[in-house]
């Protein structure tokens, strides 16, 4: 069936822009996770959203799933492609078509990286606020289907919060635009964080900041990571809300200390960067308030320019990919708690870690409890990996039992997925599997993410019984 | 190909914007995360196919991945390896092959280079014949300079004033032939700051262009001489003016498995080292300076040029957008991989013009060639400079 | 019958229904008033059963804007749902049930120093379901969104009983699909919101507001240079109760320096006082029987000035945010309100902006035009509530 589909993917695509020479497909198994792997059946590049729509439509014809990618640099396997379907790459799709200063909006195709739109801006005094770590490869059609965050979310919120509208082949193949200022239901706000199992976003326009007055970045150096903690808990107790509150701890200073260079304070037990930006008067008071409450710090640095802003946060944006100098192998983890139980899931984490003889190295959005537990092991250890995915989960047990969440902004893709009955229930997963059979009665649309098990759309919710029909069929796997 | 090497990868991604082929294409397969991907199936059983030669082949090795990269993958090694499995295993067609012939049997030896040289002019005017035949041929024809009159360059320059070191000097093979003035420029600025410069004569190809291109036996034995050239010579400090000739010098010691008797150092490096003494006169220019990639990426020279430049009174130095993206020139790129040269010399054309400058500024003579032509071929016209001929003007207080 | 059957088996109180009770001029039969979210389930269910339609309700300060449902049995009134569930001061989060009225919750989070930064209109009276199915938005949305935004976990009960909860007690989260963001603005129309938690921020040490009156040419620029300011006002507000005079602006800055804040603003602004306490029109809606929601972008501006001149109707909102409600003040008849909804649109829409009709007691008024979103929304709502059940014919396209 396949082959069919190819001729026509061809008639509708230039030559290049559909992918079907094996050694080519393989380079595209697997995004950020590479964890789970699987061989696209074929890959196209389209250059347009009527290309999106006619590539979807034809996906219908045939009932063949089709994956949208973007860079391929998330972390839960969600761009992960189906062997039996069609990867659609948006990489080619990256013009900035429109920048509006003075309405502050820009309008972007999706494969344009999350850093092109600020640095398109920055020199008139503009940014775009929501910056993943991954920022200057990541696209903003992957952000959207993420609803991805980044340090300076806890004072200016995720994707979901400075996306105005989105243009989106639905799964039908329909383009359909989707606007905040429109009335009726919120299905922007529903598309966006849906993983790409509502549709592809095909043309994106987003809100753009006024870059603050002032930005102060401290970075302060604790012995110990519960005094940074207690340090956090008195900033946002004195009512800060800074721009981000970031924090490493030893290993994680080893390994970016290793990769970049970073220069953290010696004999860090945790750093804790601090940034805070706003009108200057405000934030000079508020820098005031840090310092004091910051007096355990055994050395605080504060940045006095661009330079060594950038200095302070170069460490902590390489941390990820900088543990591969300290470790063959790793899991990234992306569980979220409440703020105010940080410092008794880190010594559980701790308590984990010992258990097992796996390192943790913990590296996180501590203004928002997010944390990001880089699980070590050595792949060529036998049992390590799945001692390693041992500890990985029960660290997402911890998060749920305090009240969290399983991902705070990688997404469930298909690596969590298993893990959303832990956090939700059958009904809660069942209420939103009604949003997708909305917008894809017939799961066509990234099938096998974000939920454990496939709904038919049309089925009563709570009377499944047996092997459900899409699992098959083959349309859909089971976990 | 090393695995240990492949799977250093962590498949973040990182390197992706920084990649000339991937801003062109947006392809996975010819990115640096997709050739690593890529030089992993092979090293698991599969063999090279002319898919996988070609996105080997089109990669400009210009190292951008390697300063972007978090995770410490040594890209440049990863691809030196591949393009000797490449040379060994894969049979290029006819056509290919010929012309890669012709190149290697050319560009490492300066007095072939020597007798092309009248024949510039010539080939100016056959490129477009040229191009039919190949558009590698007609690439090469198209860059071709003009040629000024050689300079023949003394054994030893003498310091001027206080004597504050004694340095060697490589003169390079497409420099020496092509662009004598930047050698002659050279020489001056490090003699004007209190340096003796020792020129030993007969110093050949150091074997750069063969490192780049997978011809191992042809490099190490370009290396050896020149190594051994430098060490006769009885300097400890080799200044290199070209960036790819004092990147690959740098890594002599892993090519040639023994370190060599004297340091390397970029002629814009060793004299931010040494610190200004002579006089800088203005210079009341709008330059725009140019991150040539084997200086920039392979050597992390990026601060030094700039600090020279701004040192200069009166000149007004602008940053190009997309500084750390190559040019296209990379090398022999420009002529095996024509047409992607071509667009990548275009963006950067369009860049640099978005500057405003009216001199181009670069340490590395392929790439001001390159952007030249592609700032030509777009209808504007814009001077072009070695760092060191900007130097040397403001050393001597004569314009430029 | 629902009365015996519910209240016998699941303890909730069930009264007939008065005339008091209508909802747009739609009787229904029964009023229920669940205590937990339990009890809602109970009433649903045994509606679902008997087909029985339902409207609910919060403080009713807004039940009149939608048009009426085609049919109402059931009203379900939140009003016992008011238990502010969990205050978490040191995560600056709250969770509330959905009849909590958002004058007691802000009460509560004053108390920490916290707040909810929705300023809503007729905040002694509305709720947190209510403020949260109608989207109400308030002047600082400029700088903390509006009630979608700040929502980060939510409870609903589905037409068929279903209770289901989406996002948590976390800021940030993005496990599954965010029910909260279908839900706000919804009408009523695809289930019942039975609780919500919501992120809070620490109440601003100092605000000052900037007043001064502008004539309506001069304030697209002053907004303009507001919006892009690094003194960073939190909102904005017009005033424009004659849209032949003058209107008042009055800027918000809030923080430990406000103050020298403020002076910043009143040199953007050219003139105007500064106090320490908002104007009396400050967030409010005065008079709601025809309320129609301007909505644009930051360029629309003068456009949207100058079409409302044009209409009689007084103008109230944000000058960053483009959001705002035209007021009538006056009776205005059917035809006449017809035709200046159309003018508007016509002249709103070309500028980027729409017009939405929120509150109207006539039938013939075009209040949504249209809408892209459209087909998919009926999708949605076929899925939630299949049995049309859920406040129908309240919404965008009849829905």
């Amino acid at each position: 069936m396949l082959d069919t589909l190819v001729a026509g993917l061809r008639s509708l695509l230039p030559h290049d822009s559909v992918i079907t020479d094996p050694v080519r497909l393989r380079t595209y198994e697997c995004d950020g996770l590479t964890y789970h792997r699987a061989t696209p059946g074929v890959v196209v590049l389209p250059g347009t959203a009527e290309q999106v729509a006619r590539v979807v439509r034809l996906c219908n014809d045939f009932g063949v799933p089709f994956v949208a990618r973007g860079s391929g640099t998330g972390l839960s396997g969600g761009a992960l492609p189906r062997e039996d379907g069609v990867l659609i790459v948006t990489s080619k799709m990256r013009r900035i078509l429109e920048i509006d200063l003075d309405d502050h909006r820009a309008v972007v195709e999706p494969g344009v990286t999350n850093l092109a739109i600020t640095e398109a801006v920055r020199d008139r005094g503009y940014y775009y606020a929501p910056d993943p770590s991954s920022q200057q490869v990541c696209s903003i059609g992957g952000n959207v289907a993420e609803n991805s965050g980044g340090a300076h979310c806890l004072k200016y919120g995720f994707t979901v919060n400075h996306v105005e509208a989105c243009e989106i082949v639905t799964p039908d193949g329909d383009l359909v635009t989707l606007d905040r200022m429109d009335p009726g239901y919120d299905l922007l706000g529903a598309f966006v964080g849906s993983e790409g199992t509502l549709g592809i976003a095909t043309k994106i326009t987003v809100r753009l900041s006024r870059a603050p007055q002032t930005v102060t970045t401290v970075l302060a150096a604790f012995e110990s990571i519960e005094q940074g903690g207690q340090a956090v808990s008195a900033i946002i107790g004195a009512g800060i809300v800074p721009a981000a509150i970031e924090m490493m701890d030893a290993l994680a200073i080893e390994a970016a200390e290793a990769a970049v260079a970073c220069r953290y304070p010696e004999g860090a037990g945790a750093v804790l960067i601090v940034e805070l930006d706003g009108p200057q008067a405000e934030v000079e008071r508020q820098f005031a308030q840090l310092t004091e409450i910051c007096s355990g710090a055994f050395e605080l640095r504060v940045a006095a320019d661009p330079a060594e802003r950038a200095a302070i946060w170069k460490g902590r944006k390489s941390a990820f990919a900088a543990v591969g100098r300290i470790s063959p192998a790793y899991i990234v983890q992306d569980g979220v708690v409440p703020r105010t139980s940080l410092p008794s899931v880190l010594a559980a984490i701790d308590r984990l870690s010992a258990e097992h003889g796996i390192r943790v190295a913990n590296v996180f959005h501590a203004g928002d409890g997010n944390l990001h537990p880089l699980v070590l092991f050595d792949d060529a250890e036998p049992g390590a990996g799945e001692r390693a995915e041992v500890v990985s989960g029960a660290i997402l047990d911890l998060c749920i039992e305090h009240g969290g969440s399983i991902t705070g902004e990688h997404g469930v893709g298909v690596d969590k997925s298993r893990y959303m009955p832990r956090m939700f229930s059958e009904a809660d997963l069942d209420t939103m599997q009604l949003v997708r059979c909305a917008f894809d009665p017939r799961g066509l649309s990234n099938p096998g993410k974000v939920f454990p098990t496939p709904r038919l759309c049309g089925e009563a919710p709570g009377v499944r019984k047996g092997v459900h029909p899409l699992v098959e069929s083959g349309k859909a796997e089971q976990f | 190909m090393d695995p240990k090497l492949i799977n250093d990868c962590v498949h973040c991604g990182f390197c992706l914007p920084t990649c000339p082929t991937y801003t062109l294409w947006g392809e996975e397969m010819d990115s640096p995360r997709g050739r690593i991907h890529l030089m992993k199936q092979h090293v698991e059983g599969t063999p090279i196919t002319p898919e996988m030669a070609g996105h080997f082949d089109a990669c400009l090795g210009c190292m951008a991945c390697v300063t972007a990269c978090p995770s410490g993958v040594q890209y440049d090694r990863l691809i030196e390896q591949t393009r000797v499995e490449v040379e060994r295993e894969h049979v290029r067609d006819p056509q290919e092959r010929a012309v890669r012939g012709i190149v290697f049997s050319l560009f490492p030896y300066p007095r072939r280079l020597r007798l092309l040289r009248p024949g510039m002019r010539l080939a100016e005017r056959m490129a477009p014949f040229l191009t039919r035949v190949h558009p590698g041929l007609g690439a090469m024809a198209a860059l071709a300079p003009h040629v000024e009159r050689r300079q023949r360059l003394p054994r030893v320059v003498r310091a001027r004033g206080e004597r504050r070191g004694v340095v060697g000097m490589l003169t390079g093979c497409v420099q020496g032939e092509f662009f004598p003035q930047v050698n002659a420029a050279t020489a001056r600025v490090l003699a004007l700051e209190g340096c003796d410069v020792i020129i030993p004569p007969g110093q050949g190809c150091c074997g750069a262009l063969s490192v780049h291109s997978g011809r191992d036996d042809q490099a190490r034995r370009l290396a050896r001489r020149t190594v051994r050239t430098f060490e006769q010579a009885g300097v400890d400090t080799v200044v290199v003016n070209a960036a790819g000739c004092g990147s690959s010098m740098k890594e002599y010691a892993e090519l040639l498995g023994r370190e060599p008797g004297f340091k390397v150092r970029d002629l814009s490096e060793f004299l931010t080292e040494l610190g200004p003494v002579a006089k800088r006169h203005p210079l009341p220019l709008t330059v725009a300076y140019h991150d040539a990639c084997h200086l920039a990426h392979a050597q992390g020279v990026r601060a030094q040029p700039r600090e020279l430049l701004m040192g200069i009174p009166d000149l007004d130095l602008r940053e190009i957008p997309e500084s750390a993206i190559c040019c296209g020139s990379a090398g022999t790129y420009n002529i095996f991989q024509p047409q992607a040269a071509r667009d990548l010399g275009d963006r950067k054309a369009e860049m640099v013009g978005t500057t405003g400058a009216e001199l181009l500024v670069s340490a590395n003579p392929g790439c001001t060639m390159q952007i030249a032509a592609a700032m030509r071929r777009a209808g504007a016209e814009i001077r072009v400079a070695h760092t060191a001929q900007v130097l040397d003007a403001s050393l001597r207080g004569v314009g430029l | 019958m629902l009365g015996s059957e519910v209240g016998s088996d699941a303890g909730v109180t069930v009264r007939e229904a008065g005339a008091d009770d209508a909802v747009s001029g739609v009787e229904p039969r029964w009023v229920a008033l669940p205590e937990t979210v339990e009890e809602i389930a109970a009433v649903l269910r045994a509606c679902a059963e008997r087909d029985l339609a339902v409207v609910p309700a919060g403080g009713g300060t807004k039940l009149h804007w939608a048009p009426p449902p085609e049919r109402c049995d059931v009203l379900l009134d939140m009003c016992c749902m008011n238990e502010i569930l969990e205050h978490a001061a040191g995560d600056l989060v709250v969770r509330a049930q959905a009849g909590v009225t958002m004058d007691a919750l802000a009460a509560v989070l004053a108390g920490k120093g916290q707040e909810l930064a929705l300023d809503v209109p007729f905040a002694e009276d509305t709720t947190v379901g209510g403020t949260l199915a109608a989207a109400t938005a308030g002047p600082r949305a400029f700088r903390y969104g509006i009630a979608r935004d700040l929502l980060i976990g939510i409870t609903v009960v589905l037409p068929d009983g279903t209770v289901a909860r989406s996002g948590g007690r976390v800021v940030k989260n993005v496990a599954g699909y965010d029910l909260g963001k279908l839900f706000t603005g919804s009408y009523g129309t695809l289930g019942v919101i039975a609780e919500a938690t919501f992120r809070l921020h620490p109440l601003a040490p100092d605000r000052r507001w900037v007043v001064a009156q502008l004539d309506r040419d001069e304030l697209p620029p002053i907004a303009a240079a507001l919006a892009a300011s690094q003194a960073e006002p939190s909102a904005a507000e017009m005033d424009w109760a004659d849209p032949g005079g003058p209107l008042t602006l009055a800027v918000l800055v809030e923080g430990g320096a406000a103050e020298s804040r403020a002076e910043v603003v009143r040199g953007l602004v050219g003139r105007g006082s500064v106090t320490d306490a908002p104007p009396s029109w400050w967030g409010l809606i005065s008079n709601d029987e025809v309320l129609v929601e301007v909505r644009f972008p930051a360029t629309g501006t003068r456009a949207v000035l100058d079409a409302v001149a044009g209409t009689g109707l007084s103008l109230r909102g944000s000058a960053l945010s483009g959001r705002v409600v035209l007021e009538s003040w006056g009776a205005i008849g059917e035809p006449e309100l017809a035709a200046a909804v159309s003018g508007l649109r016509e002249r709103v829409e070309a500028a980027g902006g729409r017009v939405n009709v929120l509150a109207c007691p006539y039938e013939s008024v075009d209040r949504w035009g249209q809408v892209s979103g459209l087909p998919l929304m009926r999708r949605v709502k076929e899925q939630f509530d299949p049995g049309r059940r859920m406040s129908p014919g309240r919404f965008v396209g009849g829905i």
